[in-house]
């Protein structure tokens, strides 16, 4: 087969996966020197496919032959689709003739289970390793980490990665036995607590080896099974505390060819993964906690963002005076990211924060005037009752199904 | 490193003009890098001429001062007794508004340096403001300075390199580009550390900037358009850029919405979007692959169920436990450890962070502890058996870290099963408890506290109960004067339970 066929293939089976990030890893420059390859720490969006996504990283599997039988996944032994697999000499001249082409920051590699996870490890390990030893490659590399392999090879993996993950897949013990009958989640925990035992080990000792210093991230599969997005977020804040990660990647679970019947026919709203980012963001940078964006089980809200449910579900905290308030709340009040906060906190140093000045920032008035005070301004409707503000702020456009024809059915 | 007319090159090379001189006589000041334009404000901060006074030209660019040159003619004049005055001291300009006056200089503006050279003599009257969006001159001067910036990240992201056959010689790789801003110097930057000793050129409409693997030199335009190399490599990626797409999940206004209009026309990908679109609006979106792809023929893997699934260690029964919901957020159950028939068993509370991961009681800080306390006492870890009330992790997210959180008498009191089955099995002489859930635990009582046994072993069981403070208890008091007496009251418990466990009484 040619390279070009096995590309054709190997990348079509890795668009399920959603992590593209290549940002994290330590500056790094081949300037003067041999090889090629730099890294800036914020990583480069080089293109962006009519899904939305971006494209940053070479993302390929080594080959979609696999053994397991995950249910949601395209490439499972069951399925019918075509089979490929790249050499490692493959995979490492693809990686470097696209980045000369300045196409990608790197490589983001994964795998079906060959043979065992061992082996399957040894082999991803063997590209990173031909990588950066043979063509001194500095730009990015993400290796997906096989769980149930030796923790030496993991180790390894670490040495040449900026970047391991470890999938969970799904939300819930129970859903990974239904629907991913090889995985479990017992050993999943497992090697995401040795990649985090060994990055803290990093950070106690600066002088040990490197490992994997963009950290680690998984991703979770949403609609496949009937998780809510109470499940899920919790899910991925144990995750955040007890493993560190970087991200927790939502991915919507997409249609697949022969879909089996343990799976559903239709995918989840769109709309949806999108909450769930917003949400996670809110978990990360904000100081939220699930308990406060989603007390009672159940999804988060469509028609608005979680920040705005949040504030209207918690009104005796506003409306906020931002000549006052406490800088980390705030970036509570909807419509305030926290470049801005951070930007009012600035300026009432220096002077009265003025409602015109909110307009400069560039901040979505509609959004922030029924929750702020400023030197000059008091909302006239802080008494609305939250439904009515809720009517009157709901997202404008609401986003068209994805699948129409699918939804119908 | 430095590139042929980078900015603050300048002064080395052109003839450096006199900025005062001519505002005086009304003639626009010609700026051509940023280099010439600081030299420039510093002469006029120091003579202190207003902005109005001053007019500039950027004669390089093809965007100039067209404005200034027109009117140059109408010269405003200089407040009178100008030059009488004594001069200024020199303006000292923090380095973040250095750094930002510098990316704003790239804004292709008519009005650029005139305006740069208002921000200096506003910072220098003591404007603070200037620093904040919420200032008119600051909204512009960040819109400029973003604006550029997002050029630059533009750059480095849309510059598409051909390769030229090896028989072409050097460069290596040819892009062409049209940026908006002059943004080419620090980008060429860019490139060059990441291409290594590899050799490029890219051209724009404006100029040259040619990388010969060591050294960066500029040139004015050599090209007028697209590269036209030819390179098969591009192939490869207008494949990879099709396949990694999901028409299930088409939304072309997102895309639309990242990449700028104008970047489009010379973006390889460009040619394929339209078609990839159809494709995704006319059906493909109901499995999300790409339609060659499924069109071939495909196989199914033979192995039998059985024999998939990676051989693991049979799990344990602890590791199944499912008595109390703790196991739902640990990563594992972590099991006593120690000698087999020990004497002496210490009994924790639970395990923390560091233990959940490592799967052994006692390795974290308070681990640390406590080894130190045994050493202290003369016990030898060896010969004890370690283990903890309650066998998962109990915790409560705080931002990304997990807080330890005392467990609950029912979670304890549905975990001693395990500790009974270890009772049973090392059958120790002497149990120290360390810290009241550990006491609760032996017990089986919510209710008891500790400091009705500190210090007083008694017999439970026909065994002899030593309680003293948890490790971590001496880990978390504020004062060091109190930590050192818990540290020692638990190196007290220790020696305790060793004399009992040589058959003195106590
Ligand atoms: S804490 Fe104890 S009782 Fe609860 S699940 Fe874990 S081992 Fe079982």
């Amino acid at each position: 087969m040619e390279l070009i066929d096995k590309l054709e293939i190997l990348a079509d089976a890795a668009k399920y996966d959603a992590s593209c990030a290549s940002s994290g890893a330590p500056k790094r420059s081949s300037e003067g020197k041999d090889g090629i390859g730099a890294t800036n720490g914020m990583g480069i969006c080089h293109s962006y496919t009519p899904d939305g996504r971006c494209v940053s990283l070479l993302k390929i599997l080594l080959t979609n032959f696999c053994i397991y039988d995950c249910q949601y996944c395209v490439n499972r032994r069951t399925s019918n689709v075509p089979r490929a697999r790249f050499t490692v000499e493959e995979v490492v001249k693809l990686t470097v003739d696209f980045y000369l082409r300045n196409y990608i920051d790197g490589l983001f590699l994964s795998s079906g289970i060959i043979q065992s996870a061992d082996y399957t490890m040894e082999q991803l390990v063997a590209i990173a390793r031909e990588l950066r030893e043979v063509h001194q490659f500095r730009g990015y590399i993400h290796l997906k980490t096989i769980p149930d392999a030796d923790p030496a090879l993991i180790d390894a993996a670490g040495r040449y990665a900026d970047r391991l993950s470890v999938n969970i897949e799904l939300p819930t013990q129970d859903s990974v036995q239904r629907l991913a009958p090889e995985k479990n989640v017992h050993t999943i925990k497992l090697a995401m607590g040795n990649i985090r035992l060994k990055l803290d080990e990093k950070e106690a000792e600066p002088k040990a080896p490197k490992f994997a210093p963009a950290g680690q991230s998984t991703q979770m599969i949403v609609g496949a099974d009937a998780s809510d997005d109470q499940r899920i977020l919790t899910t991925a804040e144990t995750l955040y505390g007890s493993y560190k990660l970087k991200r927790v990647y939502y991915s919507a679970f997409s249609p697949i060819p022969q879909s089996p019947k343990s799976v559903p026919l239709a995918p989840p709203p769109m709309l949806r993964e999108h909450r769930l980012y917003q949400a996670d963001f809110l978990l990360r940078g904000y100081g939220f906690q699930v308990n406060e964006l989603l007390p009672q089980s159940g999804n988060l809200a469509l028609d608005i963002d979680p920040k705005l449910a949040w504030a209207l579900a918690n009104r005796e905290h506003f409306p906020m005076d931002l000549n006052r308030a406490e800088p980390a709340m705030i970036t509570r009040i909807p419509g305030i990211g926290l470049r801005n906060a951070k930007r009012i906190v600035e300026l009432r140093r220096m002077r009265q924060v003025r409602y015109a000045d909110l307009a400069r920032l560039k901040c979505s008035m509609k959004k922030i005037a029924p929750f702020i005070v400023t030197a000059d301004y008091r909302p006239p409707r802080d008494t609305t009752p939250s439904e009515a503000l809720r009517r009157s702020m709901a997202d404008v456009q609401q986003q068209m199904p994805l699948w129409p024809e699918l939804q119908a059915a | 490193m430095s590139i042929d007319g980078e900015p603050g090159d300048a002064d080395d090379t052109a003839a450096p003009v006199d900025a005062v001189a001519l505002a005086l006589a009304g003639h626009p000041i010609p700026v051509a890098t940023f280099g010439d334009f600081r030299t420039a404000a510093r002469d006029l901060i120091v003579r202190r001429v207003p902005p109005e006074s001053v007019q500039w030209s950027g004669s390089e660019t093809p965007h100039g001062d067209l404005l200034s040159a027109a009117t140059s003619g109408l010269a405003p004049s200089l407040p009178p007794g100008l030059l009488a005055q004594p001069p200024a001291p020199p303006p000292r300009i923090p380095r973040s508004l250095m750094e930002m006056l510098q990316s704003a200089a790239c804004y292709r503006a008519p009005d650029r340096w005139a305006f740069l050279y208002k921000i200096v003599w506003r910072w220098q009257q003591g404007q603070q403001e200037i620093l904040s969006m919420a200032d008119e001159d600051g909204a512009r001067l960040q819109h400029m300075v973003k604006a550029v910036r997002h050029e630059e990240h533009d750059m480095h992201a849309y510059l598409r390199f051909r390769e030229r056959p090896p028989e072409a010689g050097d460069p290596r790789f040819v892009a062409w580009f049209e940026p908006a801003h002059d943004v080419l110097p620090q980008v060429a930057q860019h490139f060059a550390r990441r291409m290594g000793k590899t050799s490029w050129m890219i051209g724009t409409p404006e100029a040259t900037v040619l990388w010969d693997g060591h050294t960066l030199h500029s040139t004015g335009p050599l090209m007028r358009s697209a590269a036209d190399v030819e390179d098969s490599g591009e192939a490869l990626w207008l494949t990879y850029y099709r396949s990694i797409f999901n028409p299930a999940r088409l939304n072309a206004d997102i895309m639309h919405g990242h990449i700028r209009t104008r970047f489009w026309k010379n973006l390889p990908e460009a040619a394929v979007v339209p078609h990839m679109v159809s494709q995704a609006a006319a059906g493909a979106r109901k499995v999300g692959q790409l339609d060659t792809v499924g069109k071939r023929g495909g196989t199914t893997i033979p192995i039998a169920a059985e024999k998939a699934a990676p051989e693991r260690q049979q799990p344990s029964s602890l590791d199944d436990c499912r008595r109390c919901d703790l196991w739902q957020n640990a990563t594992q159950a972590v099991a006593g450890q120690g000698a087999r028939h020990a004497k002496i068993m210490l009994l924790g509370e639970q395990p923390g962070d560091q233990e959940d991961l490592a799967g052994k009681p006692f390795v974290g800080p308070a681990g640390a502890l406590l080894d130190k306390a045994m050493i202290d006492a003369g016990m030898d870890r060896r010969k004890v058996y370690i283990t903890n009330a309650v066998k998962h992790f109990k915790w409560e997210p705080r931002g990304k870290r997990r807080l330890h959180k005392t467990p609950a008498q029912k979670e304890v009191m549905a975990c001693h099963y395990w500790l009974e089955t270890e009772l049973e099995t090392i059958a120790p002489d002497i149990v120290v408890a360390l810290g009241s859930t550990a006491l609760k635990s032996i017990l089986q009582s919510g209710s008891v506290t500790m400091k009705d046994y500190m210090g007083q072993p008694f017999q439970h069981d026909g065994r002899w109960v030593v309680v003293t403070y948890h490790p971590s208890y001496a880990l978390r008091v504020p004062s060091a004067e109190a930590r050192h007496e818990a540290v020692a009251a638990i190196v007290a418990a220790l020696k305790l339970a060793q004399r009992l466990a040589d058959g003195e009484q106590p």
